[in-house]
């Protein structure tokens, strides 16, 4: 069969493209292991001996560690919240669409899938500062209530291949909804949780126009919000930059050598439900 | 001067932190009174935070604390949606230090003392750009747009202090032909042809432009014609890579001699010394026109210093109290030496020798305001007005375009003002 | 009372998330609707002015130009990645070595934030291509190709390098559900590898394309991370895109109001594109 030979024109083609996308992230590693000096004579080579001060020193000038704390803390919560809550919904919806209250909530979220950011962000920086929310953890709502319109869709989805038989045996028992969802069907809901936890992680962690417009105090940046808020204190070190560049990615870079499986086969699922 | 907040925006120090550290470890005593500070200038956090420290060792009553948002227009509209405005504003004379003086947000220093220690046309300056004779805010540094150069390549290249218009586009003849950059412009960064264009405008426009402007009756097409073709040859004695270079990057290239003369403002001086501590600097008045004695040397407030109406006569008599300490001769004259400003506390001079030589025009009163105080907001917030400079001078359009898309956008923001 | 109870609980799960969805999301939308017709700058008193931003916003020139290019970008980058992550996905789904790893690499950028990404390859525009191009005398190349009039290029390089990755991943699982015997049956056919493509791939994963292009209009038509990290909208207003210029304009310069308005009308093109394109797209589709 000609299948089973090795495919030439593709591997070149995958070669070629492998080039083009790693070439940035040598051309970053290149630019955070030099001294100003040595990157002045030349950007791509080799260093010829490693500067790894530019990372401590980036470090303590963009309060790295305090922005990652930032990051972190509202990427998990976000991510926990998001789960529990709407999930919930979704099964409260998956389980009534034939009831119209319900059928309309689902709709009303899935048009709300349509509005842009723009219309909301410049009412919404005035009404979370008003009720004291301009802040992280008004943030971290931000993102679970957000996040709504999607994750509703594929909960949905997913939620409807589970048989009702389940259920409805628990019920004739005597169990309540509410228990009947927690413990028989959020569990069953561990490979659709584990897709929207992933891709609320990376919304949440990589975001940057929400904190933008919702985050007055330095003190809680985060971490892509830091790169931004910091650019002009390089001012041309761009050593010291680029070791900053690396260290905002490099979290959500390890989690993707470590889980990569798992990271795309939940972003496919999410996608095609 | 309203580059400076745009400034901002490009330019940060890591200290933002360091004032809510700070407050954290301070220990509250039983009548003490905390005030909010907000200042829009990231490359002097640590300035303000060696006043605010002195200032709380001899007045223990009372605590500062600092507050240097990347985005002050946001910063501020969220703060007046919580109805916890700052209690001291230092900031740019810009359009949104306007707005909100229009709307009553600061408390008027009419009839009090400290209106006497700052220089009254700076003061008037003020007033003007509200259009309110009603001083709301105290002018505390000043800049000021020369042209820097680098003193080296001056004598490289055998050119002397420019006094007109004709002799600096001589100079930057001579530079070219020897193979040499006249001016080294970071235009990538819109804000920047701010610089020119204000020195330019100002000396060769009718003397009530400002006036026109405030009223909807002017035109740049009328106006404005020897700028903007001034600004098309001093394009086009800038480094080939004029308007891929950004702000940053322009800085470094100055500083470590890849230019000769920087069309920039006083306040970037700092960052020039950080760049290449080595660098000679020195600086003329833009020569504008070819008339020196009529040249005036554009001038604007840096910082000024409001106080807002917060209902809380404590914290407003604190925020004054501040105010008072800030405008000793010492204090105003160390922050304006760092800042690269001029102070207006009277009797203080600059220290900087690079700049010394313009304090002359500064107390001669041969200054003239930035145009663009007097723009609609629509037109000057965001770098709007730049941007239209930048779009038509890297497309190299004629002077009727490049005016022309001026007056359509100033038409359209004095409609919807 | 049973049935009353298994109903209440299900209210009990829905109503307060909808109802902080309401107040979070569609409260501040509608909010934003009212402030459309007014003329409040965010200071002081706030006066209904009726349809005047409306009527202003198709007079003036800047916005109509952010619309063109935030259409144009949209429409370019949207082609451009699926084309692109199409043609990744159908290499990887071929016979090749180290498949695992090229597809580690290539859904990486995924996972990168755009802001640092955009960046990480300002400096490769502004620094590094001009200083490799004067060494080798590429005198096209030797200016910041972001200053010049093609920096709406640079921000499509940026968008594609990064985008690909999450429509290759989508192709990649489209390809994946196509049985081998369909190949085949094409194969015995005689048909050639480009009318294999056309007469079999690609109607079997059509409804991934259409997912593919409504995901990346909605996502390219708001693009902001890429035009703050990259030019800040310029030279000149060039690349100002509709959700920049209501970031910029909305929070300074008094233009809340007016800016309000553009947000508006932004919402109703993205309605109408998303309408469109599923009308055009869906009706193309073949279920296997």
């Amino acid at each position: 069969m000609r299948r089973s030979k090795i495919n030439i024109p593709a591997m070149i083609f995958l070669i070629i493209g492998a080039i083009f996308i790693l070439f940035p992230l040598y051309m970053a590693i290149m630019v955070s292991l030099k001294n100003p000096q040595e990157l002045g004579q030349s950007i791509l080579g080799w260093p010829s001996k490693i500067f790894w001060s530019n990372f401590p020193n980036a470090m303590a000038a963009t309060h790295y560690w305090q922005a990652f704390t930032n990051s972190f803390i509202i990427t998990a919560c976000a991510v926990i919240l998001t789960i529990l809550t709407n999930s919930m919904v979704a099964y409260a919806i998956a389980r009534n669409m034939h009831k119209r209250f319900f059928r309309y909530i689902y709709f009303y979220f899935f048009a709300a899938m349509f509005v842009p950011f723009p219309i909301i962000m410049l009412p919404l920086v005035r009404q979370m500062s008003h009720i004291g929310l301009a802040n992280q953890w008004g943030l971290i709502i931000l993102y679970v209530v957000y996040g709504i319109s999607f994750n509703v869709f594929v909960y949905v989805g997913y939620l409807r291949s589970i048989p009702m038989e389940l259920e409805e045996a628990a019920l004739v028992d005597g169990a309540s909804r509410w228990r009947i969802f927690w413990q028989i069907i959020f569990p069953l809901l561990a490979p659709i949780n584990a897709t929207i936890g992933i891709i609320t992680a990376i919304w949440a962690w990589n975001d940057f126009l929400l904190p933008l417009v919702m985050l007055g105090d330095p003190g809680q940046f985060t971490l892509p919000l830091q790169q931004y808020a910091l650019q002009g204190q390089y001012s041309t070190n761009y050593s010291e930059a680029f070791a900053s560049y690396l260290m905002a990615l490099l979290p959500m870079l390890l989690i993707y050598v470590i889980a990569q499986k798992w990271i795309i086969n939940g972003v496919t699922k999410g996608a095609i439900k | 001067m309203k580059s400076l907040k745009r400034v901002t925006s490009t330019m940060m120090t890591l200290s933002l932190l360091v004032p809510t550290m700070l407050s954290t470890y301070h220990v509250a005593s039983a009548n003490s009174v905390t005030i909010t500070l907000l200042q829009n200038k990231p490359e002097v956090v640590n300035e303000w935070n060696t006043l605010i420290k002195n200032f709380e060792k001899s007045h223990p009553g009372i605590t500062v604390k600092q507050v240097n948002p990347p985005n002050i227009d946001l910063a501020l509209q969220a703060d007046v949606a919580k109805g916890q405005v700052p209690d001291l504003v230092a900031m740019g004379d810009d359009a949104t230090y306007i707005s909100m003086a229009k709307h009553g947000i600061f408390t008027s220093w009419q009839g009090r003392k400290e209106l006497k220690l700052v220089a009254p046309a700076y003061v008037k300056m003020l007033e003007n750009s509200v259009g309110n004779p009603t001083p709301y805010a105290l002018p505390y540094t000043i800049n000021a747009v020369p042209v820097l150069y680098n003193v080296t390549l001056m004598k490289k290249y055998h050119v002397a202090i420019p006094k007109t218009w004709n002799q600096l586009i001589a100079d930057a003849q001579k530079i070219k032909k020897a193979g040499g950059t006249a001016f080294y412009n970071g235009w990538k960064d819109s804000w920047t042809l701010a610089v020119p264009w204000n020195a330019l405008t100002t000396n060769n426009e009718p003397a009530n432009f400002q006036h026109l402007l405030v009223t909807g009756k002017a035109s740049f097409i009328k106006s404005d014609k020897v700028a903007a073709s001034d600004m098309i040859t001093l394009a086009k004695y800038g480094q080939a890579n004029e308007f891929g270079t950004d702000y940053n990057d322009a800085n470094s290239g100055f500083a470590n001699g890849k230019g000769v003369f920087y069309l920039q403002g006083t306040w970037v001086l700092p960052v020039l010394r950080a760049d290449n501590p080595k660098v000679k600097i020195g600086s003329f008045v833009f020569p504008a026109t070819n008339n020196p004695k009529k040249t005036k040397m554009v001038s604007g407030v840096d910082s000024l210093l409001a106080v807002t109406n917060s209902g809380d006569t404590a914290k407003e008599q604190a925020a004054q109290t501040f105010v008072d300490f800030l405008l000793s001769k010492t204090n105003g004259g160390n922050y304006a030496n760092i800042a690269g400003a001029f102070s207006t506390v009277r009797g203080v001079k600059a220290k900087d020798p690079a700049i010394a030589g313009l304090q002359t025009y500064i107390d001669a009163g041969r200054v003239i305001d930035f145009d663009d105080h007097y723009y609609p907001a629509a037109m000057a917030a965001g770098n709007q007005y730049e941007s239209s400079l930048q779009g038509s001078l890297s497309t190299q359009q004629s002077v009727t375009s490049i005016l022309k898309s001026l007056d359509t956008m100033y038409q359209s923001a004095i409609a919807h003002q | 009372m049973k049935l009353l109870r298994r109903y209440t609980m299900y209210l009990l799960m829905t109503v307060p998330i909808v109802a902080l969805f309401f107040y979070f999301h569609t409260l501040p939308a509608l909010t934003g609707m009212y402030y459309s017709f007014t003329n409040w700058s965010g200071f002081g008193s706030i006066q209904w002015v009726g349809l005047k931003n409306f009527i202003g916003l198709f007079q003036d020139p800047q916005v109509m130009h952010s619309y063109l290019f935030t259409l144009e970008f949209a429409a370019v980058t949207t082609i451009l990645v699926n084309v692109i992550s199409l043609l990744i996905a159908l290499a990887l789904n071929a016979k090749i070595f180290l498949s695992k790893t090229f597809k580690a690499i290539f859904f990486m950028p995924y996972v990168l934030g755009t802001l640092v990404v955009s960046y990480i390859f300002n400096y490769l525009f502004s620094n590094v291509i001009p200083t490799i191009a004067t060494q080798f005398h590429w005198t096209a190349l030797t200016q910041n190709l972001l200053g010049t009039q093609y920096a709406w290029l640079g921000i499509v390089i940026v968008a594609c390098w990064q985008g690909a990755a999450f429509n290759t991943i989508l192709y990649l699982a489209g390809l994946q559900t196509i049985p081998e015997d369909v190949y085949e049956a094409a194969m015995i056919d005689g048909a050639s590898a480009w009318r294999r493509f056309w007469g079999v791939t690609f109607p079997l994963i059509a409804p991934f394309f259409t997912i593919n292009m409504v995901l990346a209009a909605k996502t390219y038509l708001q693009v902001f991370d890429q035009i703050v990290a990259l030019t800040n909208g310029g030279p000149g207003n060039l690349t100002q895109s509709v959700s920049f210029l209501i970031y910029t304009n909305g929070f300074s310069g008094g233009e809340l109001a007016y800016q309000s308005a553009n947000a508006v009308v932004f919402l109703l093109l993205l309605l109408i594109v998303a309408l469109v394109q599923l009308r055009f797209l869906q009706r193309r589709e073949v279920q296997l």
